[in-house]
């Protein structure tokens, strides 16, 4: 298994009452609960506790992004990586730089992010996983504007010109509904050529995102913040449905998610450690995100709507996150927290069950301070991370959704099917 | 207020744009021809609309995407240009000669928008409760954006009453329920691909061009477009009148339907009257 550290900026000295008296992250007034030595420092430390992490052997870096929110302060994850990709470089340090949230349903300059992501892919030589979400009702729509009915077309016409952006060998002009560029032959282009930087779409359950994805040949990743017992469940269940229905292999690498762990030399003494921090971070992020900005009308096609109405069980425990408790989060799985032996046996038995090839390991979160990152940082690369990685190694499945020069395997051919445009306009 | 009896509807379907949409009109009444267009969340056919209906025939389209039967044809549809000529050739088409036009809300903007292209197609026009206009210090509520549990505080002087309770209606059956629950949601995202994120797509600068007699109604408490986007729309459309409605939020003609509908009517005979004092001596 594929192990990489997740990280994101949070502000990390938010009032205990923040989620009783605000109503969501994304209206949270900025000078009213901030101070700029906070912020600057949580930038510092996310990128000492990404450094760290990647002097500890993680095989990715990966990095979210959300604009205008208090639990995120990351409204473009290129910025971090680029940093990343220059500094591992330097100190030679072999692990994929992983910007997993560059939303393409967000973003009206499309051309941009692939130049980014190029430029990235060229300081890292050829060390970049481009992850490529639809992108999120709030930050999408609320922030940058785009209509929630656009969502979705934005998203199939941006990866379009960003592929093929990377891979043009001629000028070619875009006449796209969304963007029309009369000259596109952006430099750089990406140090991987072929195959192109491996691309990974995020996604909550959507079955249409699955297929889009499997059919494609990218890797699928689902962020567990609503409790793997209850909805990773259905959500894995249903990509693996659609793989078969694909009829393309079970790689487990195809799969990639995101858990929230803390580690400690006994499961007392986790708990004492890491509670406060993830009842933090559950209460005072996703769980102040109200429904109304996670999902708006227009955005989710009108049978996914009916399905949500008919059964909300794809959301898990969110309905309870803003005022969730450590032991709730351990019920639902939103966390995994114990002695390495007990993060190793949950995370292994929950892997194979359900064909999790690459693991996204946030060990940071919330409030926890800098110093208690980095012990969970250590602890989980010394005496859990190693025993993870032994994970699928003995089944023979190739990994092809991961940069050559870290060891991925290119598609045989026929199956490299990323140059194939699906069609756009195909409904959200 | 006597109820009035439920007319018979039809339903005719005009194909417009290249034979790419099929558009929904509910047709019921007789008399001359009124064009109704319906709020962001989709025809609800109200006692208002009934008796318009005895003295005229109404037709009142059903905006791409928002017909159970056709979700999608709002996939066709991507500019408020089109959604403007795409209106303009289903009236053509149903040959229904100069209509009077009445918009409410999100149709209220869309009413605006074809008067103001077509100048000479329409005999009068009433806008009621439009959005279209934009003030800073007033800004219009965002209802899409809006938790679905305060929409009848939203839209209602009395989130309690009938009419809220009328338009916020679910049915006994649980699948019919989430059906409707459902489509209502899809309606506002449909109608609000055209308004995304703030409602204000260049109407001020087009409005001037109305000629057509011109009715501004308004709920006097409504919270989701101030009354005073009422004089605003006045003050752009040369001879316009106000009429305000008092007790009413942003749906006159569910809460206060005697009220609305007798202005309504006063102006429609009025005008027909007088049209020439309405629109200025030059028209």
């Amino acid at each position: 298994m594929k192990v990489t550290y997740f990280q994101q900026v949070p502000y990390r000295q938010l009032p205990d009452d923040f989620e009783k008296r605000f109503e969501s992250v994304v209206t949270t007034p900025y000078f009213e609960l901030t101070t700029s030595e906070n912020v600057a420092a949580a930038f510092r430390e996310a990128l000492d506790e990404l450094m760290h992490a990647a002097r500890s052997g993680f095989d990715g870096l990966t990095v979210t992004e959300h604009g205008q929110s208090s639990y995120d302060m990351v409204p473009n994850p290129d910025l971090i990586e680029s940093a990343l990709a220059y500094a591992t470089e330097i100190e030679e340090l072999p692990t994929a730089i992983y910007p997993v949230g560059r939303s393409l349903g967000k973003s009206r300059e499309p051309l941009r992010v692939a130049e980014e992501l190029a430029m990235i892919d060229c300081i890292s030589r050829g060390r970049l996983v481009s992850g490529f979400p639809v992108g999120l009702a709030y930050d999408a729509n609320i922030n940058n504007g785009v209509p929630p009915a656009q969502t979705r077309q934005r998203f199939d016409e941006n990866l379009e010109l960003v592929l093929k952006a990377w891979k043009a060998r001629e000028v070619f002009p875009w006449n796209g509904r969304f963007a029309q560029h009369a000259a596109v032959n952006i430099w750089p282009r990406p140090v991987q050529q072929d195959p192109l930087p491996p691309v990974w779409i995020t996604g909550i359950g959507n079955p249409r995102t699955m297929q889009m994805s499997i059919e494609r040949e990218f890797g699928f990743n689902y962020f567990g913040w609503f409790g793997l017992k209850v909805a990773g469940r259905r959500i894995f269940d249903r990509f693996w449905e659609e793989v078969e229905r694909a009829g393309k292999d079970a790689n487990p690498y195809r799969l990639g998610f995101m858990q929230s762990i803390c580690v400690a030399d006994t499961d007392a003494k986790a708990e004492a450690l890491y509670a406060k921090h993830a009842e933090y971070f559950f209460r005072k992020a996703v769980g102040s995100i109200p429904m109304e900005r996670l999902a708006l009308p227009g955005g989710i096609d009108i049978r996914g709507v009916e399905a949500l109405m008919r059964d909300p069980g794809d959301f898990g425990i969110y309905d309870k996150l803003r005022t969730v408790t450590f032991a709730e989060l351990m019920d639902a799985g939103a966390l995994v927290c114990g002695s390495p032996d007990t993060v190793v046996e949950q995370v292994t038995a929950h892997a194979r069950e359900y064909r999790i090839g690459n693991l996204h390991a946030m060990l940071q979160f919330g409030s926890m301070p800098h110093s208690l990152a980095k012990d969970n940082i250590d602890l989980f690369a010394e005496q859990v991370m190693p025993r993870l990685r032994q994970l699928w190694t003995d089944q023979g499945y190739q990994h092809h959704w991961w940069p050559l020069r870290l060891g991925g395997i290119p598609l045989p051919a026929a199956a490299d099917v990323q140059a194939i445009a699906a069609p756009i306009g195909a409904q959200a | 207020m006597t109820a009035t009896t439920q007319p018979v509807a039809t339903e005719k379907v005009v194909v417009v744009w290249d034979n790419t949409i099929r558009l929904r009109v509910k047709v019921v009444g007789q008399g001359p021809a009124l064009v109704y267009l319906h709020p962001a969340g989709g025809l609800l056919w109200d006692e208002f609309l009934s008796r318009l209906a005895q003295d005229y025939t109404v037709y009142a389209p059903e905006f791409p995407g928002t017909s159970p039967a056709d979700p999608y044809a709002i996939h066709q549809v991507h500019d408020l240009w089109q959604v403007v000529l795409m209106y303009e050739e289903a009236l053509r088409k149903l040959n229904i000669g100069t209509p009077v036009l009445i918009g409410q809300s999100f149709g209220g903007m869309l009413a605006a928008e074809l008067a103001a292209s077509y100048p000479d197609r329409f005999s009068k026009l009433i806008l009621m409760d439009a959005i279209g206009l934009w003030r800073d210090d007033q800004p219009v509520v965002n209802w899409i954006a809006a938790p679905p549990s305060q929409l009848p505080a939203l839209l209602f002087a009395d989130p309690e009453g009938p009419a809220a309770k009328m338009m916020f209606a679910s049915p006994a059956d649980r699948e019919d329920a989430i059906a409707a629950r459902a489509g209502m949601v899809w309606a506002i995202g449909c109608t609000g691909k055209f308004i995304w994120p703030i409602p204000d797509k260049g109407l001020q600068h087009r409005l001037h061009r109305i000629s057509a007699p011109t009715l501004i109604v308004w709920g006097e408490l409504d919270k989701l477009v101030p009354v005073s986007y009422a004089d605003e729309f006045a003050s752009r459309i040369y001879g316009s009148k106000v009429a305000v409605i008092a007790d009413s939020a942003h749906i006159p003609q569910l809460e206060q339907t005697d009220t609305t509908y007798s202005v309504v009517k006063e102006f429609l005979h009025l005008s027909d009257r007088h049209a020439p004092s309405l629109v200025g001596a030059d028209s």
